[in-house]
């Protein structure tokens, strides 16, 4: 029994892993959603983000500066999505459309170098207590600490969303950019903050994937994560915490069917790949069904352009 | 006096009295094809009310929007006690104690009132919560602080905008159309607030193109047209007509009386066991209405709006279907079909919002007049557009209805409010309707396509056609309607001849009171 308690405790651990990249992308974006911007462009963010960390730790063999550099190299490119929406007033949907292309093409080409190198191990935290205690342990202990950091972040980014003045005023961009600036707040900028800070949390998710998760470089490895992560902003109905139940359903839901699939039970394999998606949008539209909630949580000006009266 | 201390430590905004002096000078500010402020100069004192008077478009926003920083002007200064103030951002109009109340209210629909009022004050949250309190109680507000803005009526939004201001100590108070959204009653209560704070001395720019409430509120009036100041006189001294000509530019015509003679008694539309339960908690449920219309009668439906106007007239064009409702329309049962089957059945419809329900802006005119006439068959043929006939079909209306334009390859964007009003009247009318249901009609219109609007609303009754006219505007309905109901949450009160109605009577229906 104590065997199998384990095993679960494994798998748990396993499951919270696989939905790190997710929790960090989602919940960057759902900052940037938040302040009205709709940035389609983070699986290409996070693509940059997990060439630029792994190409990094290759180069300089440093994990620390691998993991900064992919949070930069996500602002970077995020920034040409600020500059062209927010300055030059393109459509959010093309242009981060043009941004997911654009780093699913520019990552493959600076990772022809880096295909086949293996990667440096990550320092995992409490390796011991991970060991010793049963179930508890490899759930709790035995992580990376971006790991943790994702787990804290979704709580983090609910205070600061309902309990800070900057939040507040994230939000009140986000419902009426044309009232903030009529009330002396600068919404480009604020807007662009968002949009950084979305970009570095996608390089972050981008890194977890290259440099922990599956420490190598693969052409196209986030695979469609980025969406993943959109669509949980979207269904959980902007709040972080839904967020994260969302990617922990994900992640569990991945999980177990790959098991399923091993175990060899006579569910046609498309349907179990399937299975993932298909329940974390049915769980997170039954616990978002509130439209009382929906309403105040959506931000009303997503994906439109401002621009300032002269 | 220790007692007056103590109050004082109460409240913060002191009853010092202020005295401000604001100029304008020689401001103007061009946008390409028009000149929207020229050379405007004017002098404001504290102590008084000053009415800005103008029709859309007379550049009343523009220069506002300079005095509170949204806008910069490109020529002009402004003087505050004398001193030039720069005013590059709202911040700086802020800085110099300038508050502004815009006609479109700047708040955050999804945010907490509270919320809102944080936003740009540095206080701290107790500090703020105490001074709102004392805001509230010193000019008797009721306004919970903690829901959402969108939960609030218009009235109540209004004043959560003139307490963010007031937060600030202003020594200007600016308000740009204020009662275009509020009853009788929640303007005679915004009256009596402006006074006070006149009384405190703090100055009140008012912006406007409603006469009577220049004549009852104001003490000055400087009227614009077309960018630049015509007159500048002691409100004592004008009445509304002349006033009205001033802001016009021309003598208006004496506006056609209704005439409320009946020469039909045939019933056209009974409607009985009207109910509607939404799901959607922002809207209203409708609770068993039943009334009738007769052959060339206008209906009036008056409230506050909110109530369920909205949904009423979507029943109504059947856009909302519902249950067990009972929809006659010359004798035959139309609750069930959809709104192009109705127009077959020459009901027409001239929705509340002009540019997202009625027309489609990013089309050109004839397209728009083409979208609402599917049953003329000659405008298709095999599937295809017969561009040629709607043009035709739309250049007449265009004549007919006196828009302001002959080019039907327009944008209908590009029309200002009134003209797009006559395309949608004219595209409904020309049809010849039987029965046409108006929602807000005017709403936002000048005084010129205002009149336009109600003459041709008096013409159809008396070619025997029916209209029913929900309205937010009581002097609208008193002018056209001939029987009179008030909509208070969902439930409709008893219907009244126009002639046993006035004002006062409506104001109470429309705040929940009871008239017997």
């Amino acid at each position: 029994m104590s065997f199998d308690l384990n095993f679960i405790g494994i798998l748990i651990g396993a499951i919270m892993a696989s939905s790190v990249p997710l929790i960090l992308a989602a919940s960057g974006e759902l900052i940037t959603e938040r302040s009205g911007v709709l940035n389609l462009g983070v699986e290409g963010m996070m693509i940059i983000g997990a060439i630029s960390g792994f190409g990094l730790m290759v180069v300089t063999d440093n994990l620390f500066l691998a993991v900064i550099g992919s949070m930069l190299s996500g602002l970077i490119i995020s920034i040409i999505f600020g500059l062209l929406t927010q300055s030059l007033l393109t459509n959010h949907v093309a242009t981060g459309l043009a941004l997911t292309i654009f780093g699913i093409g520019m990552s493959a080409m600076i990772g022809k170098n880096f295909v086949g190198i293996p990667g440096k191990e990550f320092p995992l935290l409490f390796v011991n207590l991970k060991e010793n205690i049963p179930f508890l342990g490899p759930i709790l202990f035995g992580h990376s600490i971006i790991l943790y950091f994702a787990f804290l972040l979704p709580f983090l980014t609910n205070y600061f969303l309902k309990k800070t003045k900057i939040g507040l005023i994230i939000r009140a961009v986000g419902d009426s950019p044309t009232s903030a600036s009529n009330q002396g707040i600068n919404v480009i900028l604020v807007r662009y903050s968002c949009i950084l800070y979305g970009g570095a949390m996608c390089g972050l998710a981008g890194a977890y994937l290259s440099l922990i998760y599956t420490p190598q470089w693969i052409e196209n490895m986030t695979g469609g994560r980025g969406w993943i992560a959109l669509a949980l902003v979207v269904f959980a109905t902007w709040s972080p915490i839904k967020v994260l139940v969302g990617a922990l359903i994900f992640g569990g839901i991945t999980i177990l069917q790959l098991h399923m699939q091993a175990v060899g039970l006579r569910i046609p394999v498309q349907l179990l790949s399937a299975l993932p998606y298909i329940m974390t949008i049915i769980v997170l539209v039954v616990i978002s069904r509130d439209s009382r909630k929906i309403k105040l949580n959506t931000p009303t000006s997503l994906g439109q352009i401002f621009y300032k009266e002269k | 006096m220790y007692l007056y201390y103590l109050i004082l430590n109460f409240t913060t905004i002191k009853p010092i009295l202020m005295n401000t002096k604001l100029k304008v000078s020689e401001i103007s500010k061009i946008y390409p094809g028009c000149i929207a402020n020229d050379k405007v100069s004017l002098e404001f004192k504290s102590g008084k009310i000053y009415a800005l008077l103008g029709e859309n478009g007379a550049g009343k926003s523009t220069l506002v929007k300079i005095l509170s920083g949204v806008v910069k002007p490109d020529e002009g200064e402004v003087f505050l006690n004398n001193e030039s103030i720069k005013l590059n951002s709202p911040l700086d109009a802020k800085k110099n104690n300038i508050g502004m109340v815009f006609q479109h209210f700047n708040l955050f629909e999804t945010l907490s009132v509270f919320e809102n009022l944080s936003i740009d004050s540095d206080k701290k949250n107790e500090d703020l919560r105490l001074s709102v309190y004392n805001i509230l109680k010193k000019y008797n507000f009721k306004i919970d602080l903690d829901i959402p803005v969108l939960n609030l009526s218009a009235g109540q939004k209004q004043k959560v905008e003139i307490i963010r201001c007031l937060i600030r100590n202003p020594k200007v108070l600016i308000m740009d159309e204020p009662t275009s959204v509020l009853t009788e009653q929640e303007t005679e209560d915004l009256f009596i607030s402006l006074k006070q704070f006149s009384d405190e001395g703090i100055l009140i720019i008012y912006i406007t193109h409603k006469l009577k409430e220049v004549l009852s509120l104001c003490d000055e009036v400087a009227v614009m047209r077309k960018g630049k100041i015509v007159s500048v006189s002691k409100t004592k001294e004008e009445k509304i007509e002349t006033l009205a000509n001033k802001m016009v530019g021309e003598n208006l015509s004496a506006i056609k009386k209704k005439n409320n003679n009946f020469k039909y008694s045939e019933e056209i539309l009974k409607i009985s066991n009207l109910n509607f339960r939404s799901e959607d908690p922002y809207e209203t449920n409708l609770i068993n209405l039943n009334f009738s219309l007769k052959k060339g009668e206008c209906l009036g439906i008056a409230g506050i709006s909110g109530n369920g106007q909205s949904e009423l007239f979507q029943i109504l064009s059947g856009e909302i279907i519902t249950d067990y409702t009972s929809i006659k329309f010359r004798d035959k049962e139309i609750s069930k079909l959809n709104p192009r089957e109705r127009r077959e059945y020459l009901m027409a419809f001239s929705p509340e919002d002009r540019i997202s329900q009625a027309a489609v802006p990013e089309l050109k005119i004839y397209e728009n007049v083409a979208l609402n006439n599917f049953k003329s068959s000659n405008f298709f043929e095999k599937g295809l557009v017969n561009e040629k006939k709607i043009k035709e079909h739309s250049k007449k209306i265009l004549s007919n209805f006196s828009v302001n334009t002959d080019n039907v390859e327009m944008k209908s964007q590009f029309l200002s409010g009134g003209n797009l009003q006559k395309l949608i009247i004219g595209r409904e009318l020309i049809t010849s309707p039987e029965l046409l249901v108006c929602f807000n009609p005017t709403w936002g219109l000048d005084v010129g396509a205002i009149n336009y609007i109600h003459e041709t609303l008096i013409n159809i009754n008396e070619q025997g056609k029916s209209s029913i006219l929900i309205s937010t505007d009581n002097d609208e309905l008193l002018r056209l309607s001939d029987r009179i109901c008030v909509i208070y949450k969902g439930k409709l009160s008893k219907i009244m001849d126009v002639n046993e109605v006035t004002p006062e009577k409506l104001g109470i229906l429309m705040g929940g009171g009871s008239i017997d």
